[in-house]
């Protein structure tokens, strides 16, 4: 889908409780931490738009350099956001979408139990 | 909101205004420095016009006033373009100094969120970036491409002094130091010139001054010459009472008032002067058209000629004028030409100026943004050229959209302004971030974020102290993230440049942030740990670190040991559960208070009620604490120095409260003297380690107190990396007093173990096992030597032991040394040592008393044998208990316990079963096969002995020695087969009849199995310990009537093959191995499913009457003739002690199928239901599977029949035999199975007494009364003869 990428998993009090960093491309050293603030940051422009519009889908909502920022705000304001550099908006829409159940469902298993956890990455992984 | 009072309208007011270039000569200069200032900075307050009123009409005559107006006042030499280099040095000269004023600031807390919100902008904005701007916006002056840098007029000042006045005037505006802008046709050359004389009066009266004015009014003409006298205060002592160039220069000294007033005068002047030139220009233009294009030189395209040049100055001095509407008319004008000419930088000038006179137009909001972006995206376009003039455009733009709150786009815009120059765009985008902390609602993430981005650039331009200040501001955001990399990032960096500038506390603070950053990789996890270390020797001292994360302590790990009556010999003891000691100690202990009165309940009273009520622990004696550290991260951290941190407090009233009450105990605190950690009254042991990437590791620490008091454990510390003190509280839950249920209080949570109540020095007793082994093969067979010790000087007495599997670990004997192993276990032939054993105490509930003259005191070590035997494979955890009482009965403790913990893992080795049948032709004789299957998974055997247990049986082979096993071992997974003939020996005795021949008459109940040749002596099973280990087999076993005769026990000794030996185990010492097989009866009832070597066989039949038919095997008979008539003879024996009636009922085999029977007849045979009717009893279940199994043999066998009575009837003396004639008819030639017989007996008692005694025995027994009995298989071949 995208040659950079990080995907991360925000609960509604800004809690990261899902991070992966997906893509092929080989990472820098402070990648990791590059994404996170990008992330981070981009969490202030979510929070503006997304009183705005009832779309879940929020696409480059936020960019840094060439890093673009795509969000799915869920109705219980968890938002899933994906750092990526190329565009595809209907692949990550339906990355998102497929997700979303997939967060759905694992909500509903309690996440936090270690197995679901690993079902629910490797699952992500795969559809990049 | 009128636009120009904004601050952009401000700063537009201030900075597009027109020029005026000072020429002047050397001696102007010095007479003005007399008060600290140059020439400009002295004229420059009066440049300010803010409260005049000038009339003034557009081109369309409009009539408006100007009410405040300024000019700018330049050298010469200073009207170029600043130099790119010189431009950014000076903007770091700025910085810098700026950076050096917060230093202050820079060691305080960043501020909370809260705060930062609810301070006004100019509190949290710092003051240097208005300046700072100013000079970006500077740097960008005196372009050629637009005119309102350029200037309009030209002062040239002379001094008095100067020789030859009018030809200095002449001299100044022809020297070739003309500006470029000048000399290359960029402007018009024809500049309108003003003459200015100064005159020192320090110098002379201005007599001479006035001559000179006149003659450069008569040169110059009228108007454009003025006279200004400076320095005429006479004492230089004046004060003014308003300074007006208290904001130019702070050091200016007094100037002559009547100076300033002129200076004044002067300048209106010279702006009024200058409108007129205006005009001129204005009229100029408008006057000469389009149709005056020959002016235009060849030069660069755009001369001063130009039109559109032109109009540009219109515009621009329009904008100056304040009269916005002509100057966007003028700009609109050539924007379309410049654009069409490609020519960027100037379409982008004008644009810029568009925009800026839309918004003082307060006009169309798009129209202005339109046109600054459009300025400013051409001059991005431009590269290089253009970058300063597009960073004061973004200014310019930002400063528009502050003006109407559009933080965010005001902060997107600094964010474009960032150049690659570093130094440059930390500062834009530190001011970016303040724009997001602006904005409404505030961003604080942008904000955060934008700030360590603009931290991170000042870094790298050496700016360390704005790096800090933006980082510690971002903390405020990021102080309680859990935004992981982030948190790292920004407290790694904070403390890396702390350390830069020697703030080692506030470095550290923030370094311990990072320490245990476990989701990091590896490399990153190193690059924090050097840097943290690093930072610790460059600041030189050691650090005390409260909630150090590394290494990771695992409270819930936290595990102390302490012992009172309870000793432990190691750590692995004291972690077993209290339950499981208790109930071994029940039988050593004496019993719980208050059960029953005896003595014990006298050592209770003595007993202090907080010493039963708090965990006791002795003076001298260590308490270990046992807490697990995990390092969380992938690289090895050192640790060292551990140990923990105590509080010994001694109370005063120790001694005297033997009957302490409880509300003694609560104010025990006030009368306490807290002693610290202090050396004199406690030790502590220290601990260094390495923990590995990952790695957990229990760590043991030990306190031991020297006095009584009280003894808390507060927590522990560590020194990290050589260099970092941490330490870590145990929180200190209150002591919550459980209702003790007994002496000893169960072990509740660790934190309720933190507080001891330290009494005087007992005598401890300790002990180990000599070279305990670990793992061992099933059935080995080892003495050990357990040691016990006693370091302190008083002595001990009554001890007692007891071991938890008797069946593993047995108690030696004291006078039997061990050194002879295994001699000491063999067989001699006067060994009359089976006596020894019971020389010894018998422990009685397997309580081992100690002789009493044992003595433990001092250096002198007991030591006392015990034997190991490895009964079965499995994981057995061995619990030994040593109690001892003092010999000082003062002592608070009056006993003490010592609980030792051994594990030991047997493995499997050699797996044997029996299996017995009877002999077929002999009474009393019973064939055994011994199957042994080499289970081991490395070890090969040698099998050397099989004995029988007791004197009731003899066994003997039945195969020669070499013909058992030709390799003389096992090897791994080998199976063998071995036959040997059972005897009942007290039969043999018993028997008189002779009946049954001794063919063995040298039979004993050992059995050597390995060749002479070996000289390997015989065991003699006999003897302790073997003995004691098989009757604990026995009892393991479950209770039998031992006395029950149809019963053997066998024992199997084998030995490991010498050869393997070298390879796993070294050790010289032989190796015995002992398998033992309890209760073997005839036939197997139950598959040898639990134990490999304890199968339940029976040997014989449980019934007390047995029997033998006698007759021939094979018979030839002509059956032309007649049938045939068989005699035989059955000899039946009964081995009760009462009358037995027994009668022979015999069945035809009419209804029964002939079956030859398999050649099987040591396999056990499934018990046909079918034939072994359920009226028959017990002792039929035991003969039932004598029938053969009723395969179906399709041989065509006439029946037989029973001849002579079908049933007689028998009378059997105890102990007797007799002999009954029996008798069969067959038909035809065959081969029959005559087992068609049963025999039911009845045992007659004596009397009625005997009777009653016998139904009180258990149901097993009483059926053991009667009982019948299917008969044995016996063939007969009966052959036609010829």
């Amino acid at each position: 889908m995208a040659t950079t990428a990080s995907f991360i998993i925000v609960s509604r009090n800004d809690i990261p409780i899902y991070e992966a960093e997906v893509g092929s491309a080989t990472k820098r050293e402070d990648a990791a931490q590059l994404h996170q603030f990008v992330l981070h940051a981009a969490l202030d422009i979510v929070q503006d738009l997304a009183w705005t519009t009832s779309a879940m889908f929020l696409k480059n909502i936020d960019r840094f350099n060439d890093l673009v920022v795509s969000v799915y705000v869920t109705a219980g304001h968890t938002r899933l956001m994906l750092l990526h550099d190329s565009r595809n908006d209907d692949g990550i829409k339906s990355f998102f979408q497929e997700v979303h159940e997939l967060y759905i469902k694992v909500n509903f298993l309690q996440l936090g139990c270690s197995v679901h956890v690993l079902v629910f990455h490797l699952s992500i992984v795969e559809k990049n | 909101m009128d636009p120009a009072s904004t601050p952009l309208g401000k700063m537009l007011l201030e900075e597009i205004t027109p020029v005026v270039m000072v020429l002047r000569t050397d001696s102007v200069e010095e007479a003005c420095v007399k008060n600290g200032l140059s020439f400009v900075e002295m004229l420059s307050p009066f440049c300010n016009f803010s409260n005049i009123d000038v009339p003034l009409r557009t081109s369309s005559d409009q009539p408006y006033r100007l009410r405040k107006f300024k000019l700018r006042l330049v050298y010469e030499s200073d009207v170029h373009q600043p130099n790119v280099e010189v431009a950014k040095e000076r903007l770091k000269q700025v910085i810098t100094k700026a950076g050096e004023k917060e230093n202050s600031e820079l060691s305080s807390d960043p501020p909370q969120v809260s705060n930062l919100l609810d301070s006004s902008k100019s509190e949290l904005l710092p003051s240097w970036f208005e300046y700072l701007n100013k000079e970006l916006i500077r740097a960008a002056s005196f372009s050629e491409h637009e005119t309102f840098d350029h200037p309009v007029a030209c002062l040239l000042v002379v001094s008095s002094m100067d020789e030859q006045p009018i030809n200095r005037f002449v001299d100044l505006f022809n020297t070739n130091k003309l500006p470029s802008l000048l000399n290359d046709g960029a402007m018009d050359p024809k500049i309108l010139k003003h003459y200015l004389l100064v005159h020192d009066n320090h110098d002379g009266s201005s007599e001479k001054a006035l001559k000179i004015l006149s003659e450069m009014k008569s040169t110059f003409g009228t108007n454009e010459c003025h006279l200004l006298c400076i320095n005429s205060s006479q004492d230089a002592t004046m004060e003014h009472q308003d300074d007006p160039w208290a904001s130019y220069k702070n050091d200016a000294s007094p100037v002559q008032h009547l100076g300033c007033c002129l200076d004044v005068d002067d300048t209106s002047a010279v702006s009024a002067t200058r409108r007129g030139f205006r005009n001129q220009i204005k009229n100029l233009w408008w006057r000469k058209g389009k149709d005056d294009p020959n002016e235009m030189p060849s030069g660069s395209m755009y001369t001063f000629s130009s039109i559109e040049s032109q109009i540009r100055v219109l515009g621009d001095h329009a904008f100056m004028l304040h009269d916005y509407e002509l100057a966007l008319a003028n700009y609109s004008l050539i924007s379309t030409d410049y654009k069409l000419d490609k020519a960027w930088k100037r379409y982008a000038g004008v644009q810029e100026m568009m925009a800026l006179a839309y918004f003082l137009l307060d006009q169309s909001r798009k129209e202005a943004e339109y046109c600054m972006e459009n300025a400013f995206n051409t001059y991005l376009k431009l590269g290089s050229s253009g970058q300063q003039n597009a960073t004061r455009c973004g200014l310019w733009w930002i400063e528009m959209l502050k003006t109407r709150d559009q933080y965010k786009e005001a902060a997107s815009v600094y964010f474009r302004i960032c150049s690659e120059e570093l130094l440059h765009s930390a500062v834009m985008l530190e001011q970016a971030s303040y724009c997001y902390l602006f904005s409404k609602p505030p961003m604080l993430y942008k904000y955060g974020f934008h700030l360590v981005l603009s931290g991170d650039r000042y870094r790298k331009t050496d700016q360390v102290k704005h790096a800090i200040r933006t980082y510690r501001s971002a903390l405020s955001v990021y102080k309680e993230t859990t935004w992981s990399y982030i948190r790292d990032h920004v407290h790694f960096h904070i403390g890396q440049w702390y350390a830069l500038l020697g703030l080692h506390d506030l470095a550290v603070k923030h370094m311990l942030q990072v320490l245990a950053c476990s989701h990091q990789s590896k490399a990153t996890q190193e690059l924090f740990l050097r840097d943290f270390v690093q930072i610790f020797q460059e600041a030189g001292k050691t650090f005390e670190v409260p909630g150090l994360q590394l290494p990771v302590i695992d409270i819930s790990s936290l595990k102390v040991v302490f012992e009172d009556q309870r000793t432990y010999a190691s750590y692995p003891a004291a972690s077993v559960k209290e339950s499981l000691w208790r109930s071994l100690e029940e039988d050593l202990i004496p019993s719980l208070p208050g059960a029953r009165t005896n003595w014990l309940d006298v050592q209770t009273k003595l007993m202090p009620k907080r010493l039963r009520e708090s965990n006791v622990c002795v003076a001298g004696e260590a308490i270990k604490v046992v807490v697990e550290f995990t390092n969380p991260l992938q690289v090895p951290i050192s640790i060292s120095n551990v140990s923990l941190i105590c509080e010994l407090s001694q109370s005063e009233e120790d001694k005297s409260d033997t009957n302490a009450s409880t509300s003694e105990l609560e104010n025990d605190e006030d009368h306490q003297r807290v002693v610290m950690s202090d050396s004199a009254s406690v030790i502590l042991s220290e601990i260094d380690y390495s923990l590995g990437g990952g790695e957990k590791k229990l760590v043991e620490l030990t306190v031991t107190p020297k006095m009584e008091g009280t003894l808390k454990l507060v927590g522990v510390r560590w020194k990290f990396s050589g260099c970092v003190v941490g330490f870590y509280t145990f929180e200190s839950i209150l002591l919550v007093k459980k209702i003790a249920r007994g002496k000893r209080k169960a072990k509740q949570s660790p934190l309720n173990d933190l507080k001891f109540v330290v009494v005087k020095p007992v005598p401890k007793l300790e002990g180990h096992i000599h070279a305990f082994p670990e793992k061992a093969h099933a059935g080995h067979l080892q003495p050990l030597i357990l040691e016990l010790k006693n370091q302190s000087d008083c002595s001990i007495k009554n001890l007692k032991m007891k071991i938890s599997h008797p069946r593993f670990l047995s108690i030696g004997n004291k006078e039997v040394p061990h050194v002879d192993f295994p001699a000491c276990l063999e067989k001699r032939p006067d060994n009359k040592q089976s006596g020894t054993h019971a020389n010894l105490k018998k422990p009685s509930e397997g309580v081992f008393l100690f002789p009493e003259d044992v003595a433990i005191k001092g250096d002198k070590p007991l030591l006392w044998p015990l034997w190991l035997h490895a009964a079965v494979p499995e994981s057995v955890p061995l619990y030994i208990i040593i109690y001892y009482e003092m010999e000082d009965t003062s002592s608070v403790m009056k006993y003490r316990t010592l609980r030792l913990h051994y594990n030991l893992q047997v493995l499997p080795s050699l797996d044997v079963s029996f299996k017995i049948s009877p002999c077929p032709s002999r009474l009393q004789e019973f064939l055994v096969r011994m199957d042994v299957v080499n289970k081991s998974s490395a070890q090969s055997f040698q099998v050397s002995q099989l004995s029988s247990v007791g004197d009731n049986w003899g066994i003997s082979r039945l195969q020669t020695i070499d013909g058992i096993i030709p390799s003389q071992s096992l090897a791994v997974g080998q199976a063998f087969s071995f036959f040997f003939m059972l005897k009942s020996r007290r039969q043999s005795l018993v028997d008189a009849a002779g009946h049954v021949p001794d063919l063995f008459p040298d039979i004993g109940s050992d059995v050597r199995l390995c060749p002479e040749s070996l000289k390997e002596p015989l065991v003699n099973i006999t003897h302790s310990p073997l003995s004691d280990f098989h009757d604990s087999e026995r009892s393991q076993h479950g209770i039998r009537n031992q006395e029950d005769d149809n019963t053997v026990d066998f024992i199997l000794i084998s030995r490991p093959l010498k050869s393997d030996r070298n390879s796993e185990e070294a050790s010289d010492q032989p190796q015995l191995f002992s398998h033992h097989a309890c209760y073997c009866r005839q036939y197997s009832l139950l598959p040898s499913s639990n134990a490999d070597n304890l199968s339940e066989q029976k040997t014989a039949s449980t019934s007390p009457i047995s029997w033998t038919m006698n007759g021939p095997r094979t018979k030839y008979h002509n059956f032309s003739s007649s049938f045939c008539e068989i005699s035989l003879r059955m000899t039946i024996h009964n081995s009760s002690d009462v009358i037995a009636s027994i009668s022979i009922n015999t069945a035809d085999s009419a209804g029964q199928s002939d079956a030859l029977p398999s050649p099987r007849g040591w396999q056990p045979v499934v018990a046909d239901t079918k034939v072994a009717s359920p009226k028959v009893s017990v002792a039929v279940a035991g003969n039932s599977a004598e029938l053969p199994s009723s395969e179906p043999v399709a041989s065509p066998v006439s029946p037989f029949i029973w001849s002579g009575s079908s049933c007689s009837n028998v009378q059997l003396e105890p102990s007797s035999s007799t002999d009954v004639p029996m008798q069969i008819c067959v038909f035809s030639p065959g081969t029959y199975d005559l087992s068609s017989y049963v025999l039911n007996w009845n045992l007659r008692k004596d009397g009625g007494g005997n009777q009653l005694e016998a139904k009180e025995k258990k149901p097993e027994e009483m059926r053991k009364l009667w009982g019948s009995c299917s008969g044995y298989p016996y063939f007969l071949t009966v052959l036609q003869s010829v």
